[in-house]
């Protein structure tokens, strides 16, 4: 409303000065035509005519004009900036000090928003860097990149059968591909008999690079003669960083042999150069085709049964089609391929029970990641914890300038009393902090940059490192720009209106005040409250809900690292294997397992061994609804079992407790013992406290049911979050199936010392079988909670920040309020108060200002902890320790921060303070 | 070659115009005398064209105009030339010449072909 108002001010302004000159001009020309002799009339007519088209010539002076405003109003700003920028320059240059605590201060701050916002692009906001990625459609679950199912239908992932079958009918993409893990690859090159290394792989159909539009480097990429035959493909594609790290870049590469898990791959062909893969935040380094893997996992094909779910699917989009589109076709073609390529009956119930919730047909242009899920969590409490921090920051920063404002006072009464307008003081200050605060972004850049990769450090907990790729990117470099813009106007525009607000009467009395000699300013009781001692409040109000956060989440790390997961979680060592691979099929594979199990048994060190299909914490998990005796289901969910095959022992090895009946045993071995033990959860729902052994479960209608020989208490087996589930354990040594196989060992001492030793036990007995990995409970627990320990370490760290910034701030503000009250300290010593009421004054006046903060911060918690209830285990999110932790240290810090410029006040005598004025 | 401007050739007010204020400070009626004078009211036909071209000359930074008071005391916008608008007029004038004596060269000549 306002700008209208003037801009047709300017222009009426405008209009009358034309009018004037004008006016003017045909006076005096009148004027000389009757000097001449005409009369006034026939002057004025004259007048006219000789001038022209007064009209066109009136408009056409008034568009001039109005440019010519317009253009001197531009070069003004910019003049004004550039006087602005140079006197900023030089007033930062005088100050180096200040300017250096600031600059460094706001980078902190914003390096630490920077580092944060770095991760949450890579992994959460980044396309897939392939051609026109937003055409990129997943079907399934984006999250499970490396699952495998067995058993039963599913829509989340797909069978090779299934995908052959989308394949082939889907209209809505131009290529649909599939892509599936691999098991851990053993490759060795040429006939280097040295230690097998270990590329990350993955599966994928023949159509993968054409689909993704990702061309080979050297080589070639797959084609659909990759697709052809099963077991007819023994090649392989790397990726570009892996063929320079590896193979140091050698063209020679291409052709070459390259051993993968006993089977002769030949390397057809290097990926484009920063290509690495669909799975964000799991650099692929070789893919190998799909038709391959039951030559790659010898005896254990998972391309024939249609249960074995393992493949998700990208495709991409015909043009002018939509996702919705896509879906809607899938919605239709999903079930119908499902039951096209399986009879079973268990198919066409699951189809019949399906609904259009359970086929996932999603945006695939940020890729697969199962990262994502256990990530976006920590990532969104981190990036607002960070944000709480560089609040923090700039409440600093503000604090800094608030006080520098006070010292300036003269400056600006000088530039007043110059003629300066005020917004063009605030311009000026403005144009200060833009400039500290991009010098800020600038470190702040490379403090993020290096942050990013420290926090990738922290997340790895000592585990391998994490493969996303952090990058300042275009995105990133807004953010900080934005970040840095924000920080200006939150910590610059208070100390800008403050510092301007220069009346010049008040100054002058000001000056006459202190030659008076009566100064006695601060920041007593009764008066406004100063903008630094606001800025402070504020500043411990975030402090504290900064600590409280780091509080909480810490709580909840310790629960979890100590909850009791009913193992005996600090003992036990866990080797995945799979005999499949070297033939142990049938009976030899409980052969194969009793005779680790007893040769392990044999280490001095080993307190226990057993063993089991699924493992624990490292390994699959087996579901089924079952069948239990004596029990009515009333829904599919109430028979939904989960469960395991397990070693004799198993109970006793892992530190669980027989609550009734017994043990497994090496007895229960051969088809005859169709035996279980079932967890008390399990014993709880179905039997409600009666008796259960000698019950029996019906784990599949067509066969003989298990009888329950023994309760077990509850173990935690895959995630220390989840409540227990039910669960069921039959005997490994009448396998159900031949699966992986999963060593127990249960140590005396610590387990990680024990690995070596347990390995060589399996290499000896037969090299052949492939160790996948040999770890100790501990260190699995830990990469279990990778994310709670990342957020709060972190959280920590950002918490301990936010204290010495706090610290650091109040110090500030009382040692510029104790150099302010010299003369009134001065005067209270004269009157006879002693060195320690001085030091309790100014105590009690910080304590008062960091109280005022602690009562606006707990008001915040309330309502801002809540948010972080979902990520908590075993602590409330208002968690009474936690709130009188954060409460405690920030008092303390605060009387502290308030001690020692207090002291330095209690050494004022009466006659320093004379002459300070 | 003529336009509107007054039935000038183009450019050719922008030059007398820099020319009148060589003197000092003007109001626009002076310059319409000084040009009617000086070129015995052949060349400014109506005296609209003269104040567009004051104004475009001072949009182009050439001409500087202050308000003031004419000899009959009435209020009065005064132009003068800039340092810039100087230095134009030294450039024109020595283009104007060179184009005139080219003119007057050719206009003179008394054989029909160089070849």
């Amino acid at each position: 409303m306002r700008r209208v108002f003037r801009l047709r001010f300017a222009r009426r302004h405008l209009e009358d000065e034309i009018d004037e000159e004008l006016r003017f001009h045909l006076a005096m020309r009148e004027q000389s035509l009757m000097q001449r002799g005409l009369t006034a009339g026939d002057a004025h007519l004259a007048a006219h005519k000789q001038f022209g088209d007064f009209a066109t010539v009136r408009s056409s002076l008034l568009t001039l004009d109005q440019e010519r405003e317009r253009s001197m109003k531009r070069a003004n700003v910019l003049d004004e900036l550039k006087q602005d920028l140079a006197y900023a320059g030089r007033m930062l240059r005088r100050n180096a000090v200040f300017t250096t605590v600031a600059v460094a201060t706001l980078a902190l701050g914003i390096g630490a928003n920077t580092s944060i916002f770095a991760l949450i692009d890579a992994l959460l906001l980044r396309r897939l860097d392939v051609v026109r990625p937003r055409e990129l459609v997943v079907i399934g679950e984006p999250s499970r990149v490396g699952s495998l199912s067995s058993g039963s239908p599913r829509t989340d992932l797909f069978s090779y059968k299934a995908y052959t079958e989308l394949r082939r009918r889907q209209q809505s993409f131009t290529g649909l591909l599939a892509s599936g893990r691999t098991p851990r690859l053993f490759m060795t090159v040429g006939d280097t008999a040295g230690e097998p290394e270990h590329p990350r792989g993955r599966f994928v159909s023949g159509n993968y690079f054409h689909v993704l539009g990702v061309p080979a480097f050297i080589g070639r990429t797959f084609g659909d003669e990759e697709d052809a035959n099963i077991g007819a493909s023994p090649v392989a594609v790397i990726s570009y960083d892996y063929w320079m790290q590896r193979f140091e870049g050698d063209r020679g590469v291409i052709g070459r042999t390259v051993r993968v898990n006993s089977a002769a791959l030949t390397v057809i062909g290097v990926a484009r150069p920063g290509y690495d893969g669909e799975i964000v935040g799991g650099r692929t380094e070789m893919w190998l085709p799909i038709t391959m893997q039951p030559v790659l996992m010898a005896n254990h094909d998972l391309l024939t049964d249609p249960t074995d779910s393992w493949f998700l699917l990208i495709g991409r989009l015909k043009p002018g089609l939509t996702l919705a589109q896509a879906k809607g076709e899938m919605e239709t073609l999903i079930p119908r391929a499902l039951m096209d390529i399986s009879p079973d009956r268990e198919f066409t119930d699951f189809v019949r029970n399906m609904t259009t919730s359970d086929i996932r047909v999603a945006d695939g242009s940020r890729g697969l990641s199962g990262m994502r899920r256990t990530y976006f969590a920590p990532l969104v409490t981190l990036m607002a914890g960070v944000a709480l921090l560089l609040l923090i920051v700039c409440a600093n920063v503000a604090n800094l300038l608030l006080a520098r404002a006070t010292a300036r006072s003269r400056e600006m009464t000088l530039r007043v009393a110059l003629g300066a307008a005020r917004p063009r003081l605030v311009r000026q200050l403005m144009t200060e902090s833009l400039v500290l605060s991009l010098l800020g972004a600038g470190g702040g850049v490379l403090a993020g940059w290096w942050g990013s990769r420290v926090l990738l450090t922290i997340a790895a907990d000592g585990g391998g490192p994490i493969p996303v790729n952090v990058a300042i990117s275009g995105t990133v470099a807004l953010f900080t720009i934005a970040a840095a813009l924000l920080a200006v106007v939150i910590f610059g525009l208070a100390p800008a209106l403050t510092a301007s607000r220069v009346n010049l009467a008040d100054a002058m009395r000001a000056q006459a005040r202190s030659l008076s000699g009566g100064g006695m300013g601060g920041g007593g009781r009764g008066r406004r409250p100063s903008p630094a001692r606001m800025v402070i409040a504020a500043q411990v109000a975030l402090s504290l809900l900064l600590l409280v956060g780091a509080g909480v989440l810490v709580r909840s790390m310790w629960s979890l690292q100590h909850a009791d997961i009913g193992m005996d979680r600090d003992h036990l060592l866990l080797v995945d294997l799979d005999p499949r691979a070297a033939g142990y099929l049938g009976e030899r594979y409980p052969a194969i397992a009793l005779d680790l199990a007893e040769r392990m048994q044999r280490i001095p060190g080993v307190a226990a061994v057993s063993f089991s299909e699924n493992g624990l914490f490292n390994g699959t998990e087996s579901s089924s609804t079952v069948g239990i005796e004596g029990f009515t289901a009333r829904s599919d969910k109430d028979s939904l079992i989960n469960w395991d095959e397990v070693g004799p022992g198993y109970a006793r090895t892992i530190g669980s407790h027989l609550l009734e009946g017994r043990d497994l045993t090496v007895q229960d071995r051969g088809p005859g013992a169709r035996v279980a033990l079932i967890n008390e959860t399990m014993a709880k729902f179905y039997f409600q406290g009666g008796p259960a052994v000698g019950r029996h479960i019906q784990l599949n209608p067509d066969s003989a049911a298990y009888q329950i020989v023994g309760v077990i208490t509850d173990a935690q087996d895959h995630d220390l979050r989840a409540t227990p589930s039910r669960r069921a354990y039959f005997s490994i040594l009448n396998p159900i199936e031949v699966g992986p196989l999963r060593m127990i060992v249960r140590t005396v001492g610590n387990p990680a010392a024990m690995a070596n030793t347990v390995r060589q036990v399996v290499v000896d007995r037969d090299r052949a079988i492939p160790i996948y990995g040999v770890d100790p409970l501990p260190a699995l627990l830990k990469s279990n909670i990778r994310a709670e320990r990342l957020v709060a370490k972190i959280a920590v760290g950002f918490g301990v920040l936010a204290l010495l910034l706090a610290a650091i701030g109040l110090y500030g503000v009382m040692s510029y309020a104790i150099s302010r009250r010299t003369g009134e300290i001065g005067l209270r010593m004269a009157l006879g108060a002693r060195p320690a009421d001085v030091v309790r004054m100014v105590v009690w006046d910080a304590t008062r200002l960091v109280l005022v903060g602690l009562g606006i911060g707990f008001l915040i918690s309330l309502f801002a902890m809540r948010l972080l209830r979902g990520q908590l285990y075993g602590v409330g999110a208002l968690d009474p320790a936690s709130i009188a932790a954060a409460v405690s240290v920030l008092l303390a810090s605060g009387a502290l921060a308030a001690l020692i410029p207090a002291m330095r006040g209690a050494r004022v005598t009466p006659v320093e303070a004379l002459r300070e004025d | 070659m003529l336009d509107q401007e007054g039935g000038l050739v183009r450019g050719t007010l922008d030059l007398l115009v820099l020319k009148a204020l060589s003197w000092g400070p003007r109001h626009g009626y002076a310059v319409a005398e000084w040009i009617h004078t000086i070129t015995e009211s052949e060349l400014l036909v109506e005296e609209g064209p003269l104040y567009t071209a004051l104004h475009r000359l001072e949009k182009k930074g050439w001409l500087v105009s202050e308000w003031g008071y004419s000899e009959a005391n009435r209020r009065a916008r005064y132009y003068r030339l800039s340092t810039s608008g100087r230095r134009q007029l030294r450039t024109e004038v020595s283009l104007w010449e060179r184009y005139a004596r080219a003119v007057g060269r050719a206009l003179a000549a008394q054989v029909p072909s160089v070849a």
